[in-house]
């Protein structure tokens, strides 16, 4: 396949140039590369979903490799293999449902062995679940097949029935593929639409008269202003501009545009306007398993600030934001690194920043990272496309949108070294 | 300061290069060994088998342990005592439940001679022995023979959680699984056999998955503090060290059964840099430790644990100075219990040694565990993921509903 080979080297040289700007358009475009990949896909007869997962998986972790400080790519290329996995499950039951019981050997036929007795349909429906979903109590004692064992288990459904007719097969496959593209597509229509389905909550939340914070730009948190606007809300933001990009100029001349009373203030002025504020409403880079949040620098102060005075800090965040790792992993203590240019005119400086002085280093380093990160004690609230939710909620939405084996997806690479 | 870099290694070899210091072994063999075996020969009934088990199987005891300090010796001087706990126990549970009440409790205290099996595993070994045992012939019956003997395996051991956890977890699993999905009870009752008689190794995996999960977040040149003797947490660090991790480890002394010096003897023969610290100065070093990890004796319905005694100090300094708390457990040791505060959890009493002898009008404090709330938890490590401490319940009601 050249042409989606084409395709991937093109958005990883994007992906490594950092030419993608936003999380969402990230996303957006890592869902549709991986949806040509699945078509491309040469499907055998056999095995149809673990061929796919495994294409999918090794173009995944390139995309990953190439940036992976976005995790939105690593968040969509997760969703993908657990739509696989899902697609793949549902064919299975369904095929289980019309075929007579006897004749169809089930997904947890190697683990559970020859010897075993016949199990009902329901009871084999819920064991193949069990496979999907993350471990839990209630599957302790059941007959889980092995950690590392689970992909191929649950991928090689169906696969073994030799009885059914060949025929049969093929158009299964078909509908397998089918069915995964079908439903990438409506991922990929999620993530577009995210914005407004986050907004559509906004009158919920902002009340008449109230005074709203927010630092930088975000194109979620303007929607979302926005759409209480046009409900005939009456409030004023007060807009931090977000050094040392400044793009919270850029919101409050768009928020303006929209007329809504704006206020302008330095960063560093935060904490002097929060006790005026009632509610900070930000958007997120990231937001990971245990509730907190990767987000634009300077976020965290302001969080701090706003636990200060007991305003409620509410963090708006698209569904491919939902990242299943832990703050601790390498990949999230990677911070990105922007040029010094941000911060400083280089010719003023130059003199401070001259490589041939002295020890062969520049006295002056400029550091200029992008990302912070909120710890979920100071999170009041998310926002996202499927409501309102508790800090302590957000390992809950993650287990329904990723499934437990694929969050090892890079830890192999990583491991490679 | 050294203590983000893995420097301090080095600086710990010159050191040793400089002075020899004096064998840790022989500051072990120099202490005074607890009278464990004298505590053991006259056991009250007021105090806790549990801990009783666990000071046997975790605690330093004598100098010969030191000798061959892999083999359970422990296992010899058990059975003298234990002869002497069934004795007394046996007439009481014998009383009511008969024969077989008795039978239980015995098959249970020979599972929990092995110093490697956990108490639920034990417990449900010895619930699979009932099954075996049973002369049922319907899925109920086998349900009603089951409950009273783990109620009487409960009775007998009140002050232990993780049997009764296991127990549960047991009892559920035969209610809620078996019936539906067999006709035939003959096979649905080997089926049950079988499972419980894996779940050793089960909990041996479990073990093996909080290892890998928890090494991720153990990073280079970090420094741990650990309390208590806890397998899975000595798994976790055996496999951060064998990955190749450069981190020091602070043990706790744990007393009064010096569960801290059997850890802290099982790390240096891993060859990680250890210290070992008496339980009071635990604020003291809070400054330089990177992460708090703890076992549990169980994981209880608000995401709280119940542990070691002094669990729950060293958690509210570790809170105080922002270091994060993080407690590994398998989970089999979930338990449906909702402390409200510490005296809520029954006392589990043990014998404590002082040294010298105590004047009678002074009470002792002898309670060997205590309750750490949720708020000062930061993950907890199981075989189920790594959690929050909100998703325990979650996953409790999930079964239990």
């Amino acid at each position: 396949m050249p042409d989606t080979q084409a395709l991937v080297n093109d958005f990883l040289n994007k992906l490594k140039k950092r030419k993608i700007e936003g999380s969402q358009a990230t996303a957006k475009q890592t869902a549709e590369l991986l949806r040509s990949v699945i078509s491309q896909t040469r499907v055998p007869y056999t095995n149809q979903a673990a061929a796919l997962i495994q294409s999918v998986k090794a173009v995944g972790e390139r995309l990953i490799a190439a940036n992976p400080v976005e995790l939105a790519v690593g968040n969509v290329v997760r969703r993908v293999l657990h739509i696989i996995r899902e697609e793949d499950l549902s064919l299975t039951a369904a095929a289980m449902a019309g075929v007579n019981l006897s004749a169809v050997s089930d997904d947890e036929d190697d683990a559970d062995g020859d010897n075993q007795p016949v199990l009902s349909a329901a009871a084999i429906a819920a064991a193949s679940r069990s496979t999907l979903r993350p471990p839990s109590l209630q599957t302790l004692l059941e007959d889980v097949p092995d950690f590392a064992a689970v992909p191929h288990t649950s991928s090689s459904g169906g696969d073994s029935e030799g009885k059914s007719k060949s025929a049969d097969k093929s158009s299964r496959s078909r509908k397998l593929k089918h069915d995964v593209i079908e439903a990438v597509n409506e991922l990929i229509q999620d993530i577009s639409t995210c914005h407004e389905q986050i907004a559509e909550q906004a009158v919920e939340h902002i009340h008449q008269n109230e005074v709203i914070l927010t630092l930088g730009s975000s194109r979620t948190v303007l929607e979302f202003l926005c759409a209480a606007k046009e409900k005939k809300r009456s409030f004023r933001v007060f807009v931090a501009e977000g050094a040392p990009r400044y793009q919270g100029h850029l919101l409050a001349k768009e928020l303006v545009m929209r007329g809504l009373p704006t206020t302008l203030i330095t960063d560093s002025a935060v904490f002097a306007m929060i006790s005026r504020v009632n509610m900070v409403i930000v958007g997120a880079h990231a937001v990971m398993a245990n509730g907190g949040v990767i987000a634009p620098v300077g976020l965290n102060m302001v969080a701090l600030a706003a636990q200060k005075h007991a305003v409620p800090f509410v963090v708006l965040a698209g569904i491919h934001k939902l990242c299943p790792l832990y703050p601790h992993h390498p990949e999230v203590l990677l911070n990105e690194l922007r040029s010094p240019s941000e911060l400083l005119d280089f010719g003023e400086f130059s003199d401070c920043l001259d490589f041939g002085s002295g020890i062969g280093a520049p006295l002056l380093h400029v550091v200029n990272p992008t990302f912070d990160y909120v710890p979920p004690k100071l999170v009041s609230l998310f926002i996202t496309d499927t409501g309102g939710h508790n800090p302590s909620y957000m390992y809950r939405l993650i287990a329904d949108y990723y499934s437990a084996d694929d969050l090892v997806l890079q830890r192999r690479a990583t491991s490679g070294n | 300061m050294w203590w983000r870099s893995a420097s301090f290694i080095l600086d710990r070899q010159q050191e040793q290069n400089a002075a020899v210091p004096p064998n840790p072994e022989s500051l072990l063999l120099s202490s005074p060994p607890p009278s464990m075996a004298d505590s053991l020969q006259n056991p009250k009934p007021d105090i806790s088998a549990y801990y009783q088990t666990r000071a046997a199987h975790h605690a330093v005891v004598t100098s010969d342990w030191l000798a061959q300090a892999h083999a359970a010796v422990s296992i010899q001087t058990d059975d003298d005592d234990s002869s002497v706990i069934d004795g007394k126990i046996a007439p009481a549970a014998g009383g009511r439940g008969g024969d077989k009440a008795f039978s239980v409790i015995d098959e249970f205290n020979s599972w929990r001679k092995q110093p490697d099996l956990a108490e639920a595993v034990a417990a449900i070994r010895a619930l699979a022995a009932v099954i075996k045992a049973s002369q049922a012939t319907t899925m109920m019956e086998l349900e009603i023979e089951l409950k009273k003997a783990s109620d009487s395996l409960k009775a007998w051991d009140t002050t232990s959680i993780s049997l009764t956890a296991g127990c549960d977890l047991f009892i559920r699993y035969v209610t809620r699984t078996s019936a539906l999905e067999y006709e035939d009870f003959n096979s649905a009752r080997s089926r049950l056999i079988e499972r419980a008689e894996k779940f050793g190794e089960i909990s041996c995996k479990a073990r093996r998955i909080i290892a890998m999960l928890c090494q991720d977040f153990i990073f280079d040149g970090c420094t741990i503090l650990v309390h208590g003797f806890s397998r899975v947490v000595l798994e976790v660090l055996r496999t951060a060290a064998q990955n190749k991790k450069h981190f020091r480890v602070f043990c706790t002394e744990g007393r009064p059964d010096r569960t801290g010096l059997r850890l802290s003897n099982e790390l240096a023969k891993l060859d990680v840099p250890v210290k070992l610290l008496i339980d009071s100065a635990v604020a003291y070093t809070m400054d330089e430790v990177d992460m708090v990890l703890v076992g549990a004796d169980a994981i209880v319905e608000s995401g709280g644990i119940i542990n070691m005694m002094g669990t729950y100090q060293i958690a509210l300094v570790s809170h105080s100075m922002n270091k994060p708390v993080y407690v590994a457990a398998e989970s089999y040791k979930f338990a449906r219990l909702y402390p409200l505060d510490q005296k809520d959890v029954g006392p589990a009493l043990r014998t404590i040694d002082f040294g010298v002898p105590i004047p009678s009008k002074v009470e002792v404090e002898k309670s060997a565990r205590d309750y750490t709330p949720p708020l000062y938890l930061t993950l907890l490590f199981t075989d189920l993921g790594v959690l929050t401490p909100s998703v325990v319940s979650d996953e409790l009601i999930q079964l239990y509903l």
